[in-house]
């Protein structure tokens, strides 16, 4: 008699059976040795350490664990096949997303966003954490810095710890932040530091004895929505707008980048950002990071509109607020103001623009 | 039980633009076990030339290496003897005997090596009978899985035009395999290749007949020692993909493309026939349309399936890049069996126009393959070319066709032009 080999491996995310041949658990989209050590010498990333899949979204406080999303076989993404244990569609031969190359979160019905590798990296190296409760959202976005290995697990655990930091502010957290505007504001500029300064402690802990000019590093923005107050913080060139429906549309923070510093010295947005150095930020987190303080700003929530929180994915194919506003309107519109939907329709119009880059969009709808 | 495993040789990256994906894919199997004889699940037909040309020493060798063969053939293994001229008449069991086919067993093993001293020579030669009848004869066993023929010829298929050879070749492959097997120098090397390559054997050249024997003994051995019945290869290509060529490249070099079996739109299936513990390398060559650089696409799966159960698969990958570094680097797999397949066409079609006069050609032909099998390290195949030609400089390939060349040695290079050596790893 004759039959295949079998052996009664597991998955570390979800506990489910996986095939040898597996290179992702088809049940959660796990990587298949993640956690474990195993060693896979024929896998081009073997040398790298695994890449844990990210956190489903975090309603509140409550702890949000690798939830499996719910069952059924995986359906591919280019072509709407059935992807094969092999990892690859039935049909067409896509390559499955794997949790961490391209993932969703939508915490509320006002609240979401879409994560995505792109078209030209191998690697998604932009991460993002999302929660919400009531009238309290937090959206924090974490851009790897590609030229570091390990920067996608370095922005994944960044993201997570601003988030929980963040999350410790409001309704349901430990330290709930209340009081007047002001010292609401006060309290979330200091909490969105301190969210910073975890997330570089978590991008440090993610590559314990790394040699400082080879350590991951990654850039930080974080949004908090408290009812009609919203407060950001940031460094690096990850951004967020503020979009009202009526109203002129902002970009609330200014980019730790060649670009950003010589906009700030009055050279106009278009030649900044097509400057040779409009790329290379000058702040980040991370082991080399000399200055881990974000930078914050608020505004006011005075009607209705969109917080868009964003890796530079995005905005390096439409930039002034202006032209975000109309972009994001157009895409809400055709997604029936969905904010996940909405954030899909932009990371899905960055690829086709070329998506040279890892694509974050993370929306929220206020007022 | 037996487990086969699927490696993939490529590179996998493409430049912008590109849309053509090659691979080597090796399969081995371990643990196949040797064929279930005892409880009849392999049957084995003998065909000897018994036609006049034979009178004299070839019959008589043809007869004890038959005796020898059935002496390999074990107990339980049904089988029966064909004796070919122009004609095939079944030798054992006897003509009047009831049964077709009998399963081995001490009593039928001394009657058959009895029927096959009495072979007399006479007559003409018209193989497509013979196979025919071994069909025929097959058929009546339709419950063995494993089914294996033997023929041996010592001369040209005279007596009937080639198609009807043709014709029934293609009537009876997938219903047996067969090794085909000529003696001496006065048989067409095309037609034993045309049977043995459609139905999945080897074909050879015997020189000497007191060789024949040695030769049965291990052609029915290895037949014994598969213990898997029948194995198809599998090659699945995406949605808007195009399977350009399916190639076994060794042990032997055999054109599979056109075999294809459709298993659903985006699966083709090819008969590789038994398998006993081995190792087969394929190339597989598919066409898919280009993507942006940075994409990853699945352009192949090449699997092994027995019964129709999938028991290894190869993933043969496209990923388009920028970076030269990557989509410059040639697969050495790839490179040398795409040479050692041009070297097998490079023989037969230089040896076609020697044998028509055309030398020119053959020159050329020839020149190219001494070139080819420098390159891949082939040294058989050069040893085999040197007794046909002159090798004047074998890194260019210039050379001169040899006057007066034995003809066994053109049917040796002949014969042996599919043969691959594997790539030095």
């Amino acid at each position: 008699m004759v039959s295949g080999t079998t052996s009664a491996v597991t998955c570390t995310g979800c506990g489910g059976a996986l095939h040898p041949d597996d290179r992702f658990c088809e049940a959660c989209g796990t990587p298949v040795g993640a956690g474990t050590g195993r060693d896979r010498p024929d896998d081009e990333a073997g040398s790298l350490p695994p890449v844990p899949a990210p956190p489903a979204a975090k309603v509140a406080d409550e702890d949000g664990d690798d939830v499996p999303p719910a069952g059924g076989a995986p359906v591919c993404r280019a072509c709407g096949g059935r992807v094969a244990t092999d990892g690859y569609c039935e049909e067409c031969g896509t390559p499955a997303a794997s949790e961490r190359d391209h993932f969703a979160q939508s915490p509320s019905s006002w609240v979401g966003g879409v994560c995505d590798r792109g078209v030209r990296h191998a690697r998604n190296e932009d991460a993002m954490a999302l929660a919400a409760s009531g009238g309290f959202a937090a959206l924090v976005v974490c851009d790897g810095v590609s030229t570091a290995p390990g920067s996608d697990v370095a922005s994944l655990a960044a993201a997570g710890a601003a988030l929980d930091v963040l999350v410790a502010g409001g309704p349901e957290g430990a330290a709930r932040v209340t009081g007047t505007v002001a010292a609401r504001q006060a309290a979330w500029s200091s909490l969105l530091g301190r969210a910073a300064v975890a997330a570089d402690d978590a991008v440090a802990a993610s590559a314990p004895g790394a040699e400082p000019e080879h350590a991951p590093s990654c850039t930080f923005v974080a949004a908090v929505v408290d009812d009609a107050l919203l407060v950001v913080g940031w460094l690096g060139d990850s951004r967020v707008y503020w979009l009202p429906d009526d109203g002129t549309p902002e970009q609330l923070t200014a980019d730790d980048s060649g670009a950003g510093e010589l906009m700030a010295r009055g050279v106009p947005r278009a030649a900044a950002e097509a400057s040779p150095q409009a790329h290379a930020i000058t702040r980040w987190l991370g082991p080399d990071a000399e200055d881990v303080t974000a930078r914050t700003t608020a505004a006011t929530v005075d009607g209705p509109g969109w917080v868009l929180v964003c890796s530079d994915g995005l905005w390096n194919y439409c930039s002034p607020a202006p032209d975000v506003a109309l972009l994001v309107r157009e895409h809400a519109a055709a997604a029936g103001a969905d904010p996940t939907a909405t954030a899909a329709a932009l990371v899905a119009w960055a690829n086709a623009q070329g998506g040279r880059d890892n694509v974050t969009a993370a929306l929220a709808r206020v007022g | 039980m037996a487990v086969f495993t699927a490696e993939v040789f490529q590179n996998e990256f493409l430049p912008q633009g590109s849309t053509d994906v090659h691979a080597i894919v090796t399969l081995t199997s371990q643990g196949a076990g040797s064929a279930d004889t005892a409880s009849g699940a392999v049957a084995e037909i003998i065909m000897v030339d018994t036609s006049g040309s034979m009178s004299g020493r070839n019959m008589d060798a043809a007869k004890h290496a038959a005796q020898v063969a059935v002496d390999q053939i074990p107990d339980g293994t049904w089988f029966a003897i064909v004796g070919g001229s122009h004609v095939a008449q079944r030798v054992f069991p006897y003509p009047n005997a009831v049964r077709d086919m009998v399963q081995m067993e001490p009593g039928a093993r001394f009657e058959a090596k009895r029927a096959i001293a009495s072979l007399q020579p006479s007559g003409g030669t018209a193989m497509s009978t013979w196979l025919a009848l071994a069909d025929r004869l097959f058929a009546t066993v339709p419950h063995v899985p494993q089914r294996h023929a033997i023929l041996l010829t010592d001369g040209k298929n005279e007596s009937e035009p080639r198609q009807a050879l043709s014709g029934v070749v293609r009537a009876v492959t997938g219903h047996f395999q067969c090794d085909a097997r000529g003696v001496g120098a006065n048989w067409q090397v095309d037609e034993l290749r045309e049977i043995a390559t459609a139905l999945l054997g080897t074909v050879d050249l015997i020189a000497d007949p007191d060789d024949i024997a040695a030769d049965f003994r291990d052609l029915v051995q290895r037949s014994m020692a598969r213990g898997i019945a029948d194995a198809e290869l599998r090659v699945w290509a995406p949605q808007g993909a195009q399977v350009l060529f399916v190639r076994q490249v060794s042990p032997t070099v055999e054109d599979l493309t056109a075999r294809r079996r459709e298993v659903n739109p985006l699966t083709g299936a090819y008969p590789t026939g038994s398998w006993g513990d081995e190792s087969r390398d394929y190339h597989v060559a598919v066409r898919v349309p280009s993507k942006p650089v940075g994409s990853e696409q699945l352009a192949a799966r090449v699997q092994i399936a027995v019964g129709g159960e999938v028991l290894s698969s190869g993933l043969v990958k496209a990923r388009w890049s920028d970076d030269d570094s990557l989509t410059a680097r040639i697969s050495p797999e790839v490179a040398h069996y795409t040479g050692q397949a041009e070297l097998a066409s490079a023989i037969q079609e230089g040896l076609a126009a020697k044998a028509a006069g055309d030398e020119a050609t053959a020159t050329v032909k020839l020149g190219r393959a001494v070139q080819l099998a420098q390159e891949t390290g082939n040294d058989e195949a050069t040893s085999r070319l040197r007794r046909v030609v002159e090798i004047e400089d074998p890194e260019q390939g210039t050379v001169r066709l040899k006057r007066n060349t034995d003809r066994l040695d053109e049917m040796a290079l002949d014969t042996a032009s599919t043969k691959t050596t594997r790539v030095r790893r």
